[in-house]
């Protein structure tokens, strides 16, 4: 009688040098919180065992691919940098920049000035602000399987910031986070903790990029607390070159009449896994999840959402679109869970898949957890090419077909696209689609 | 030498023959009606003129000016002068109106790009007769439209398109009379020397705004019978029976 004979062995090399000496250096010098943090993370870590290929989360991307013992972490100078504006920087209100030559904090409207609006690295934030730090760091985590690379996050971090928005403000033009890494075998582990009081309103964008080339790893860890009729949107804008791995989870808190919107772009590096959750914890909390993802030339690109109703009377939408073409291939899972008695929820889960040319793959899990009555759930997911019907129609208007093609992917996309608070984002997701089409 | 003829045209879907045999020539300056009853092969013709690539021609000539433009592509079709009112105009969420026309005139520009200005002004001008408003053009391209607002839309894409010869598929199909006294206004306007139309359609109704000087009956796959404007009352009177009874006596 044949066995069955899968090689079930633990990988214990698999997460290489993040272990109790590196935890040590991390913590030295550190204020007290950020240490008995890094700890109870770092616990929690040491508690999980090794993700690996043979188990659900990981079967559509082995977590070797991530190659993680490989990367020591990115070297951040603790002297702030000096301030290099860029173009787009007009857009924002605040632009940090993020690099192997340190961490630069420019205020370009003079936002920080009164206090009501806090922007800081996180151990500037242990000293200044230590009881809403103590409460809001780590509180908000994505639950569940992927939780062993937050905790790494949490014990490793290397660089952080803290967002604490005091009660009314109303931020017109945001915050940019830019991270550039073009240090070969490093990993960046940003860690951004966002906490809005109440009727406040604003928008964070974080952008990652690399040179081609260089091999990169990050591993992100983002949680935002919202308090009653707050309005956060936050941009993750994933443009590493093409070398570069990432692992990213989001994970938001979302109370009374507040609204979040979380936007995951996808289009850089070589292997990316991005968890993307809330939790709408009070009646009339809404998120929207928007994500857009394009993996060409080899790219392997995984996302998961989850859209947690933990109250009754909460809504979520979300919208996930992706392309694929030239030996790219795309996952998406995501599940809706409504907790018993949530009445009143309204959820809803698309995503849609362009599949550009046979050579690409994209796979789509769409999934429901539901204990609860009388409540809207509905998920759907699409594939297929370019609709016929809307091609013949644009070229029987005279429109060649490149250009034709062009503007049915790039009309795909805005739908997500046209939802992001930051013009010169949008901008950029259009030349990158540009780029694609080559 | 009529500026589009239509030539013995036979096509199919698939193994379904549906055009047995098309004569028809239409020239700039006039205004031709093509009826009849459902499944006789109206819409194919359309769809074969400009291009659908469901439809192979398997004998027969389409000539437009001239020269044949059986082996060109629906945009080359375009930029020769055609166009296609369509009967049901496809949704393209995301494509926004203003971007699509811009697109469209652009591949009309000697230059490959028209100047903004004169565009935004000739659209918005157009816009206007048409009781179209504004907002219109940062929506999707007939998103969610009603039946009167994909037709308006398509009335503005030949008047700012300015083809040669205009085919109308059954542009009256769905059309309150507010809509049909629209639609005819604006074909009304594009009437002129320079435009030769073609207007397919089931009812006689928008025959009654849009007054066509030839009409033609098409059966299983063939024109049966043209005649003048007198026909059209004729037909409206005595139906497609009487058109079936007299194709069999004369054949």
């Amino acid at each position: 009688m044949p066995t069955l004979n899968l090689p079930l062995t633990d990988t214990p090399s698999l997460l290489g040098g993040f272990d109790e000496n590196l935890l040590e250096q991390n913590r030295k010098g550190e204020h007290a919180l950020l240490q008995a943090k890094r700890t109870a993370a770092f616990e929690s870590y040491s508690k999980i065992p090794n993700p690996d290929r043979f188990h659900e989360e990981y079967r559509r991307m082995d977590p070797e691919l991530f190659q993680i013992a490989k990367f020591s972490p990115l070297q951040i100078p603790e002297a702030a940098a000096t301030y290099k504006p860029e173009e787009e920087d007009s857009n924002y209100d605040v632009v940090i920049s993020v690099s192997s030559e340190g961490v630069a904090v420019e205020d370009c409207n003079n936002v920080l000035s009164d206090g009501k609006l806090v922007v800081m690295p996180l151990d500037q934030a242990a000293r200044e602000h230590s009881t809403l730090l103590e409460q809001s760091l780590g509180a908000g985590m994505v639950p569940g399987e992927q939780r062993k690379f937050l905790d790494l996050n949490g014990a490793f971090w290397n660089v952080g910031f803290f967002i604490y928005a005091k009660k009314g403000v109303d931020l017109k033009g945001g915050i940019l986070i830019r991270y550039y890494n073009d240090q070969a075998d490093t990993v960046l582990l940003p860690r951004l903790v966002v906490v809005a009081e109440s009727l406040t309103r604003f928008a964070i964008a974080e952008q990652f990029t690399s040179p081609d080339g260089v091999k990169t790893l990050c591993i992100s860890g983002r949680e935002l607390l919202l308090d009653a009729a707050a309005d956060v949107k936050l941009v993750s804008l994933q443009d590493w070159g093409n070398e570069g791995l990432h692992i990213g989870e989001d994970w938001a808190r979302v109370k009374r009449d507040a609204k979040v919107n979380l936007f995951s772009m996808t289009v850089g590096g070589k292997v990316s896994k991005m968890t993307v959750g809330c939790d709408v914890c009070e009646p009339n909390a809404n998120a929207y999840l928007g994500g857009m993802f394009f993996a060409d030339r080899g790219q392997h690109f995984d996302q998961k959402t989850l859209q947690f109703h933990s109250a009754p009377d909460t809504y979520s939408n979300m919208l996930y679109k992706g392309a694929v073409k030239d030996n790219g291939y795309s996952v998406y899972q995501g599940i809706i869970r409504a907790l018993k008695n949530c009445v009143g929820v309204d959820s809803y889960q698309t995503n849609n898949n362009l599949v550009l040319d046979s050579t690409a793959r994209a796979d789509s899990l769409p999934g429901l957890i539901i204990d609860a009555d009388e409540l809207a759930c509905s998920h759907g997911a699409t594939f297929g090419n370019i609709d016929q019907e809307q091609l013949y129609y644009l070229l029987s208007r005279g429109i060649p077909e490149g250009e034709a093609r062009r503007m049915l992917v790039m009309g795909f996309f805005d739908e997500v696209i046209d939802r992001i608070p930051f013009e010169n984002m949008q901008d950029h997701l259009h030349k990158v689609i540009e780029r694609k089409f080559g | 030498m009529s500026y589009l003829q239509i030539k013995n045209l036979h096509a199919q879907t698939g193994d379904i023959k549906i055009l047995k045999g098309v004569n028809l020539e239409i020239n700039k300056g006039e205004v031709h009606a093509l009826m009849g009853p459902n499944g006789s092969g109206k819409s194919t013709l359309s769809s074969v003129i400009m291009g659908h690539p469901d439809y192979e021609v398997t004998e027969g000539d389409i000539l437009l000016n001239g020269e044949s433009i059986l082996e060109m592509d629906p945009d080359e079709r375009a930029l020769a002068g055609l166009f296609l009112c369509f009967q049901y105009p496809v949704a393209i969420p995301g494509v926004s109106i203003s971007n699509f026309m811009k697109k469209a005139v652009d591949a009309r520009h000697p230059e490959g790009k028209a100047p903004a200005g004169p565009f935004l002004k000739e659209m918005r001008e157009n816009m206007e007769y048409l009781d179209m408003d504004k907002s219109f053009a940062n929506r999707g391209l007939n998103e969610g439209f009603s039946g009167g607002e994909k037709k308006r839309m398509e009335i503005l894409q030949m008047m700012m398109f300015k083809p040669s010869i205009s085919i109308m598929d059954e542009t009256d199909s769905g059309l309150d009379i507010d809509a049909l006294q629209v639609v005819a206004k604006g074909v009304n306007k594009m009437r002129g020397p320079d435009l030769g139309l073609l207007v397919i359609t089931h009812y006689e109704r928008i025959l009654t705004y849009i007054n066509p000087q030839y009409l033609h009956i098409l059966m299983d796959g063939k024109v049966v019978m043209s005649g003048g404007p007198e026909l059209v009352k004729t037909l409206e009177e005595k139906g497609y029976d009487w058109v079936r009874e007299q194709v069999s006596v004369t054949a």
